[in-house]
């Protein structure tokens, strides 16, 4: 076990795929020789060198679409956008081409490839650099999408994703890039479509992503202290595929589901689990699921209102104390 | 096919020609498949057993044909959503294609993708893109692939004079040369962005060839409607691609005889063009050169005859097949040939 | 050849012929223009796509017809166009699920309280199931929720105090979900079918001579025993051929027969419940294919690892009774099927053999198949010919079974 950070966790999931699969090829803007806008890259170039890790002009359609062409002939690469907010600039390679070239070809067409961007807010970049976007790559049918939140999933999960002979969309939150954890040494892979439970109680289920995951694991500590209210967390980790079962066991356990987002309020993420527990849970619910997410307004950029918009713990504990009155 | 002995009428000794008979045949053959085949589909389509739309390449057969006969197997084509000339030219079945067309289970892709997605990974047709500009970006892959390979592989990519002004080209062009890519892009320009002449909506004359320079490529325009011309062009654009020696950016002058696509009579064209281009058809000008080079009349019909029989017989097998069994519906999203995304 | 008026555009629906360019009794050729058509959106002419007379022009100038209506006829030596291609009907219920890719939608829960209790408090999803499954009022207790709303909390604290209290020696264990769902079925098959029940005695004999043979070996090399259950199977689906009846389902007033055989397998998970894997294309298999499928199917069953696809679209279920030496099960059918066939308990026995020298006296190991059938779909005579015809299949067949 060492401790990384977030960020380092990316570099060494990268350094690691690419060391034990030659096929593993990594192109992005200042990924190389700058080690990454977000620092996220560094040390790749002088491990691997120019030809396996390539710094591209500012050119979102054709990175993606070079990582197409290239999963297609034999390659497995790995292709980051800086910003998530950009992948608006060439959604058409991921929704309109990747998603779907293996279905339109009957299964010729094989795209082992990874999409790695920097997503969400918190960093007071304003409203085109803060998006939290993985919901929109939960709706494109033939696209996978993984968000960690813990520097150990990162390494865990890239390295599943990487393994994966699908495109996968992994979405890293950049405000958790400093954070720390425990990150297991050598190989460590994960497995895609597995949540985790990483706090278990009797009252309610709490669902969260990303950086909504250590946020409503302090709120559940402060309901739990002051409210003796008991909740169980659940780390999606995975939209697609998705943990439906853990999920769906949990919260026949509690009899109430919370989900933390930080999409914007309409068709976030919640919303499709929301509508599945109301289908297939109706008879074990309590009481209503509540959805607590960021307002469905563009981002503000100014510190202050950034922190009201995006949940953060007191919201959380507040939302979720008044579910419960 | 022999040259017969004693036979006073061509004009060029074939032996020392820079093509050679072997290859025209081909290029002959190769036209003659295209031509034949879209002519079907588009009876195909006014007999309601070719449904929703597609776009046929009549009259840029000659452009499909050159090149696919520079190519080496193991090369990679990526082509627009006018793409059944360069799927067929690759190698790909007629049954394939004509079942596909006609959303059949013998449909080179079962039945799922439809004409403007036709497909043949395992002769290098890489697929048939209808998202204009999308397929140049990917083309780019495909070369970076096979430079970080070693393989030496080629990918030539195809797309229309449309192309030339939306993003992705710029972005491909510059990505292709700035890592000297194995890839040869071709633009077939047949004067219509769909129902507007190019030169409208178009800052320079020739939509292609006068932006090679932007790109630090040289400006290579050819006449697409002469097969041996193209082929030459091509020929040496993608042997100077294997050598190591970068892209090329080729401006193929050409024209449709249909309209965009089946829905269009192409009223939009001023009288007398397509009669003018019609004569210049490339299938009809080729048999003549063959011809005037020599072929006896007899063979080249022969052949031509040949090509319709697989064609009919293609067009029959297609129509004894099924449609897709519901099942195909939820196969081959993902890897492991599912479609599930939850557990 | 019938000429047809073509589709110009995706969303056009219709078109006007405007000008015939041929008459009735003209040649016509291959690629000249027959006529023109206009539509909303274009006008545009239609070239000829066949050679030969034009025999009769059925639209005339001027009208207007809907997509793929005849407009003339031309005689080109061929045959009327094809009639489309035949697409069997399937059933719909492989499909019904695809959208929301599970088989747990939540079933309406048929319960007599209200939406409310007696002091006008909400009465949530879970507490007015668990109040009806357990056939207790909600005045029965107090509620600890908001304005004494009564919680799951408090039905289930409930529950457990009458059942610690109580002093006659009972105990409520309410119904899980998986018992839920197989009484609910249970309960609709038998009074949708009228069940009858057909049992036959086999002697399996050559069954397991086949199996000793090979049963060291394949155990040694699977992992799992090669049991009597696959060769059943096999025999069935050789006999089913024979049998179209019983590889159906049954509708209002139909039977809907089925070309493939896709097999149920009935696993019990541990005394917990009964799942149902299907075996697809079981006809297609060899012994050894079906002993690996049962098992993989099996482990995958009592693992909660099967996927819908595999539950669905069986045309026959065969449940495997005799584990525990059972002599003859009534099974309930597995809906629509026709039928469903228990193998019980395979027992060594004295039979009576004949043979050229006369009768004697074997021992042999026999067991019991035993058939329930849906007696509106098939008649008994019926089913006792097939239950003779598998058991001279097992009896007689010279089985051998391949160990890859």
């Amino acid at each position: 076990m060492a401790e990384l950070t977030y960020r380092e966790a990316v570099a060494a999931a990268i350094a690691q795929e690419m060391r034990r699969d030659e096929n593993v090829v990594f192109l992005g803007e200042d990924i190389g020789a700058a080690g990454g806008v977000f620092k996220t890259t560094v040390g790749l170039l002088d491990e691997f060198g120019p030809l396996r890790v390539r710094d591209t002009p500012i050119s979102e359609q054709a990175i993606l679409g070079a990582a197409m062409g290239a999963a297609m002939t034999g390659l497995r690469p790995i292709a980051e956008i800086m910003f998530s907010d950009f992948l608006a600039v060439c959604w058409d390679i991921v929704a309109n081409q990747m998603a779907k070239a293996r279905y339109m070809t009957d299964g010729q067409v094989s795209l082992p490839l990874v999409v790695r961007t920097a997503n969400g807010g918190g960093s007071r970049f304003g409203a085109q650099h803060s998006q939290s976007v993985e919901n929109w790559a939960m709706t494109i049918p033939g696209i996978k999408v993984v968000a960690p939140s813990t520097p150990a999933d990162v390494k865990g999960l890239f390295a599943a994703a990487v393994r994966d002979d699908n495109p996968v969309l992994f979405f890293e939150q950049k405000s958790l890039y400093a954070s720390k954890g425990e990150v297991p040494e050598g190989d460590h892979v994960e497995e895609l479509g597995k949540a985790k439970i990483l706090r278990e109680g009797d009252d309610l289920t709490i669902v969260a992503l990303a950086l909504m995951v250590p946020r409503a694991l302090e709120a559940a500590e402060r309901l739990e202290k002051s409210d003796g209210i008991s909740a169980t967390v659940i780390d999606l980790r995975s939209l697609v595929p998705l943990d439906t079962q853990t999920i769906l066991a949990e919260v026949a356990k509690t009899g109430r589901m919370v989900t933390v987002e930080e999409n914007p309020r309409l068709c976030g993420w919640g919303a499709e689990i929301s509508s599945i527990v109301a289908e297939e849970m109706f008879y074990e619910l309590d009481g209503p699921i509540v959805r607590i997410t960021t307002p469905h307004i563009p981002l503000a950029s100014a510190d202050h209102l950034e922190d009201m918009m995006i949940p953060s713990v007191q919201r959380i504990y507040d939302e979720i104390r008044r579910a419960f009155s | 096919m022999a040259k017969k002995p004693g036979n006073k009428s061509f004009e060029v000794d074939l032996a020392n020609d820079d093509i050679g008979e072997e290859v025209r045949i081909n290029l002959f053959r190769l036209q003659l498949e295209c031509r034949h085949v879209e002519q079907r589909a588009n009876d195909l389509f006014l007999q309601n057993l070719i449904k929703g739309t597609s776009h046929l390449g009549l009259g840029q057969e000659a452009i499909a044909a050159g090149f696919a006969g520079a190519m080496e197997s193991d090369d990679y084509t990526f082509c627009t959503y006018r793409g059944h000339n360069h799927t067929l030219a690759r190698g790909a079945s007629m049954t394939g294609i004509l079942g596909e067309l006609m959303g059949r289970e013998c449909g080179l892709l079962g039945g799922k993708g439809g004409s403007m997605h036709l497909t043949s990974v395992e002769h290098g047709a890489m697929g048939s893109y209808a998202i204009i500009g999308a397929h140049l970006p990917i083309a780019v892959g495909a070369a970076w692939s096979s430079q970080y390979r070693g393989s030496s592989q080629v990918t030539v990519c195809f797309f229309g004079d449309g192309t030339t002004n939306i993003g992705a080209f710029h972005e491909a062009l510059n990505m292709a040369k700035i890592w000297e890519l194995p890839v040869v892009f071709v633009c077939e320009n047949n004067l219509y962005m769909e129902y507007t002449p190019i030169g409208n909506v178009t800052a320079v004359e020739n939509p292609a060839a006068d932006r090679a320079s932007a790109y630090g490529l040289e400006s290579i325009i050819v006449d697409g409607n002469d097969a041996d011309e193209v082929y030459r062009v091509a020929k040496k654009a993608i042997t100077k691609a294997r050598e190591g020696k970068g892209p090329s950016l080729i401006e193929a002058k050409t024209y449709r005889h249909s309209g965009h696509s089946r829905a269009d009579p192409g009223d939009y064209r001023p009288d007398g063009e397509l009669e003018s281009w019609l004569e210049r058809d490339p299938v009809k000008s080729y048999r003549q050169r063959l011809i005037d080079f020599g072929f006896p009349k007899e063979e080249v019909d022969l052949l031509e005859q040949e090509v319709l029989n697989r064609v009919d017989e293609a067009t029959e097998t297609a129509k004894k097949s099924s449609p897709p069994s519901e099942e195909a519906i939820v196969k081959d999203v993902w890897a492991d040939g599912g479609s599930s995304w939850r557990n | 050849m019938n000429v047809i008026m073509p589709q110009l555009g995706e969303t056009v629906e219709e078109g006007t012929v405007s000008i015939w360019h041929k008459k009735v009794g003209d040649i016509v050729v291959s690629g000249e223009n027959l006529f023109d058509v206009s539509t909303d959106k274009v006008e545009m002419e239609i070239p000829a796509s066949t050679s030969g007379e034009l025999l009769e022009i059925l639209v005339l100038e001027g009208e207007t017809v809907a997509v793929g209506v005849t407009l003339a006829i031309i005689d080109d030596g061929s045959k009327a166009n094809e009639v489309s291609v035949d697409i069997s009907t399937k059933s719909e219920e492989n499909f019904s699920n695809i959208d929301n890719q599970s088989t747990n939608r939540s079933k309406i829960a048929k319960d007599k309280i209200g939406k409310r209790d007696s002091l006008g408090n909400p009465l949530s999803p879970v507490v007015r199931r668990l109040l009806t499954d357990n056939n207790i009022s909600p005045d029965e207790m107090s509620g600890s929720g908001s304005g004494g709303r009564i919680t799951r909390g408090d039905v289930l604290a409930y529950l457990n105090n009458n059942v610690a209290n109580s002093n006659n020696g009972q105990k409520v264990v309410p119904f899980d979900s998986i018992r839920k769902l197989t009484a609910e079925h249970m309960k609709r098959s038998k009074s949708t079918s009228p069940h009858v029940l057909q049992a036959i005695e086999v002697d399996y004999f050559s069954v397991n001579r086949a199996r000793s043979v090979v049963g060291e070996v394949w155990k040694a090399q699977h992992g799992f025993s090669l049991t009597y259950l696959p060769f059943i199977a096999k025999a069935f689906c050789q006999v089913i051929k024979e049998f179209p009846r019983i590889n159906a389902h049954v509708l209002d007033e139909s039977l809907l027969l089925f070309d493939k055989v896709n097999l149920g397998i009935a696993v019990d998970l541990n005394f917990q419940g009964l799942v149902v894997p299907v075996i697809k294309n079981a006809d297609d298999k060899s012994v050894a294919e079906l002993a690996k499928e049962i098992w993989s199917l099996s482990e995958k069953a009592r693992n909660k690892k099967l996927l819908p696809d595999e539950m669905t679209g069986g045309t026959y279920t065969i449940s495997n009774s005799g584990a525990f030496g059972s002599l003859i099960t009534a099974p309930v059918i597995n809906q629509p099927q026709v039928a469903i066939l228990s193998t019980d308990g395979v027992k060594k026995k004295p039979v009576v053999l004949e043979t050229d020298m006369g009768e004697s006296i074997a021992i042999r190991p026999v067991g019991v198949l035993a058939q329930s059938f849906d007696h509106r779909a098939i008649d008994g005579a019926y089913s006792a010919a097939f239950l003779k015809r598998i058991k001279d299949y097992l009896q007689d067949e010279e089985w051998n079974v391949s160990l890859d």
